[in-house]
């Protein structure tokens, strides 16, 4: 992969999505799942999760939208102004027709109208966007992705201006689908989208035995590269993400560099939150990672992603801070601590 | 005294007190003040926004109320003698505690009355709850928030903390509806079997949120605006802002110092986490659990009523 990615990508800077409702996905037991996505899907193999759009900080990125049912785009993180929040009742959308809500002030398209969401890219980082229409069903239905900013030179090996080199980049989408809601093409509503009871889940749209393999989220390494992890949770559960007992440094969280750089062994990635890691691919590395979905309260692991960790033939060396496992019994919803 | 003129009066008491956020502040006129209050711990049917009728549980102070549809709630400074004197019109046993503060307190039979006094802590965002009827008590709402402000009347979170504009206490909770039939039947629940139905911000669902003037987060582009999310609940709230990042000041009352600027904040089961926004656009603005289950009634999404969204409007 060229530049250290790992995914395809739409960009820099600009993004056309039209919307599919009648996609399949076929999970690891043989089950298809309807889904609903933009665009051509994750890196054009799979419906979701939805593609990759970059941008480049300080420009301005155009990502539009062509859809012949009513849909946004909400740009998780990007802090955009009103307009371009894509939230049906204060912002811009296709829709069918004008709908009142708290300070509306920005008009809307109709179906098969494209409509343009603009915005100046923030700081570099990784961000994400969804549709905000119905949004419990909608974004359960996968119609969900990532962002990232690049510096403002644009570089693709490096993860803000001044900060972590890295020479590998995935993005670990945390999702999960209860597939109930997915029957009858989406027309679950009412109390069907309310108690949520996962069934599937994965990482960039694959689970079971196919996250193992999957090339874009398994990773693969010689020894001393550095591997940025990009994890996005764009789910209902938080997920805790495991990497097979390497320790690895967090080094951002929405879009932001963290103070200082710190060291886990894991790490709770809640909903709609991001946070990077930074992996150095120790020697003769054959590990399994996981994410262990957990429930609203954290009472119990619902389910489990996993994949591998494998390469690092020779002459790296590994992060040697002191680190004590933490105990999510105990978590306190910070890394911190 | 109706609703609005309290507020009034107590606006200008909070002015007085140095706080010019929209918090309710329990009257009082002098530092190191005596706070008495008495609760009325009971069951009420509560009108869910949908229309839906709800046996719920609530501490109901009997001289106030507390921030949007609670019914209680307290601000008092550090170092105030609060006594807070609970009468328990419930069936069943209760007592009132504060994680932190005051722990393993005794228990009020019904139809009984105890008074738990304690001299307010080190300022920061707190809550009371029964816990003899552990998460069941919470669930049902048997909890309020306890916010304790600077000994010194400044605006800040604590002495030396951030400094603000405006504050909002955003206290989080939710109910399953099937715990709350089960316990209007005089019975208890398997709280493993807990799946909430419907969500709330100070005890108001979407749109409710957005006309209370304690839970419409008001703000001036270039306020510093302080919101404290009080986990009453028995879930994880995954709180995200559209519009804004904002900086976590403290979890439980102690300082972050990790992870701080986010867009997405985690608020864990029973606890209390202050933020800062700066606020540096106008607009209206989201603000709401990203368990979007929980942004619904029992289902229902936004349009027209759902769960725990509540809006930022900056002007």
């Amino acid at each position: 992969m060229t530049n250290g990615r790992t995914f395809s990508f739409l960009g820099p800077n600009s993004a056309f999505l039209n919307v599919s409702m009648n996609r399949t996905q076929v999970m690891a037991d043989g089950t298809p799942i309807n889904a609903w996505t933009f665009g051509s899907g994750f890196n054009n193999d799979r419906s979701v999760p939805s593609p990759v759009i970059e941008g480049i900080e300080g420009q301005v990125v155009t990502v539009t939208l062509d859809s012949m049912m009513p849909h946004s785009i909400h740009l998780h993180g990007l802090d955009v102004d009103q307009a371009n929040d894509g939230v049906p009742s204060t912002s811009g959308y296709v829709a069918q027709m004008a709908m009142g809500g708290f300070g509306r002030v920005e008009g809307y398209t109709n179906l098969g109208t494209p409509f343009n969401y603009s915005f100046v890219a923030p700081h570099a980082g990784t961000y994400a966007y969804h549709c905000h229409v119905d949004t419990v069903l909608h974004f359960e239905m996968g119609m969900y992705g990532t962002v990232i900013i690049r510096p403002p030179d644009g570089s693709t090996n490096v993860a803000w201006a001044g900060g972590p080199a890295f020479d590998k980049e995935y993005i670990w989408h945390l999702h999960t689908f209860d597939s109930s809601w997915h029957q009858g093409g989406g027309s679950v509503s009412g109390p069907g989208t309310v108690r949520h009871r996962p069934d599937y889940f994965m990482i960039n749209g694959r689970d079971g035995a196919n996250t193992l393999t999957d090339p874009t989220t398994a990773i693969a390494a010689a020894a001393g590269e550095r591997v940025l992890i990009r994890t996005n949770n764009m789910g209902y559960q938080p997920g805790l993400v495991r990497l097979g007992g390497l320790e690895f440094q967090v080094i951002a969280s929405d879009g932001r560099p963290l103070p200082a750089t710190i060291v886990r062994t894991e790490l709770l990635v809640a909903p709609g939150e991001r946070y990077d890691l930074l992996l150095q691919m120790p020697p003769a590395t054959d590990r399994t990672a996981t994410v262990e979905y957990y429930d609203i309260r954290l009472g119990g692991v619902l389910g489990t992603a996993s994949t591998s960790i494998q390469g690092g033939d020779a002459g790296g060396t590994i992060f040697n801070d002191d680190f004590e496992s933490g105990d999510l019994s105990a978590w306190s919803g910070s890394v911190g601590g | 005294m109706d609703r609005r003129d309290f507020i009034k009066q107590s606006t200008l008491t909070a002015a007085a007190f140095g706080l010019s956020g929209l918090t309710n502040l329990v009257a009082r006129d002098a530092h190191a003040a005596a706070v008495d209050v008495s609760f009325a711990a009971e069951g009420v049917f509560k009108n869910m926004v949908d229309g839906a009728s709800i046996f719920t549980w609530r501490f109901r102070d009997l001289n106030g109320f507390g921030p949007g549809d609670l019914s209680s709630g307290l601000v008092v400074m550090e170092g105030d003698a609060v006594d807070i004197t609970v009468y328990n019109d419930l069936d069943r046993p209760i007592n009132l505690e504060i994680p932190g503060v005051l722990e393993g307190t005794p228990a009020v039979a019904p139809t009984g009355s105890h008074t738990y006094s304690f001299t307010a802590p080190s300022a920061g965002s707190y809550f009371y709850h029964d816990n003899v009827n552990g998460e069941i008590g919470r669930a049902m709402g048997l909890a309020g928030p306890l916010i304790v402000m600077p000994a010194d009347g400044s605006n800040r979170l604590y002495a030396g903390g951030p400094a603000f504009d405006r504050q909002y206490t955003l206290v989080l909770h939710e109910l399953d509806d099937r715990l709350n039939s089960a316990v209007a039947a005089g019975g208890t629940y398997d709280m493993s079997n807990y799946e909430p139905n419907y969500f709330f911000v100070n005890g108001l669902s979407y749109p409710n949120t957005a006309g209370d003037g304690d839970t419409l987060v008001a703000m001036n582009v270039g306020d510093d605006v302080a919101l404290r999310f009080v986990n009453t609940g028995v879930i994880t709230n995954p709180m995200h802002f559209h519009g804004y990042h904002v900086d976590v000041a403290t979890r439980n009352r102690v300082p972050e110092t990790t992870v701080i600027t986010k867009d997405s904040v985690l608020v864990n089961i029973g606890e209390c986490v202050d933020v800062m926004l700066a606020c540096n656009q106008p607009g209206a603005y989201p603000l709401h659990t990203h368990y979007v289950p929980g942004v619904t009634a029992n289902g229902v999404y936004v349009n027209p009523y759902g769960g725990a969204l509540i809006v930022m409007s900056a002007s």
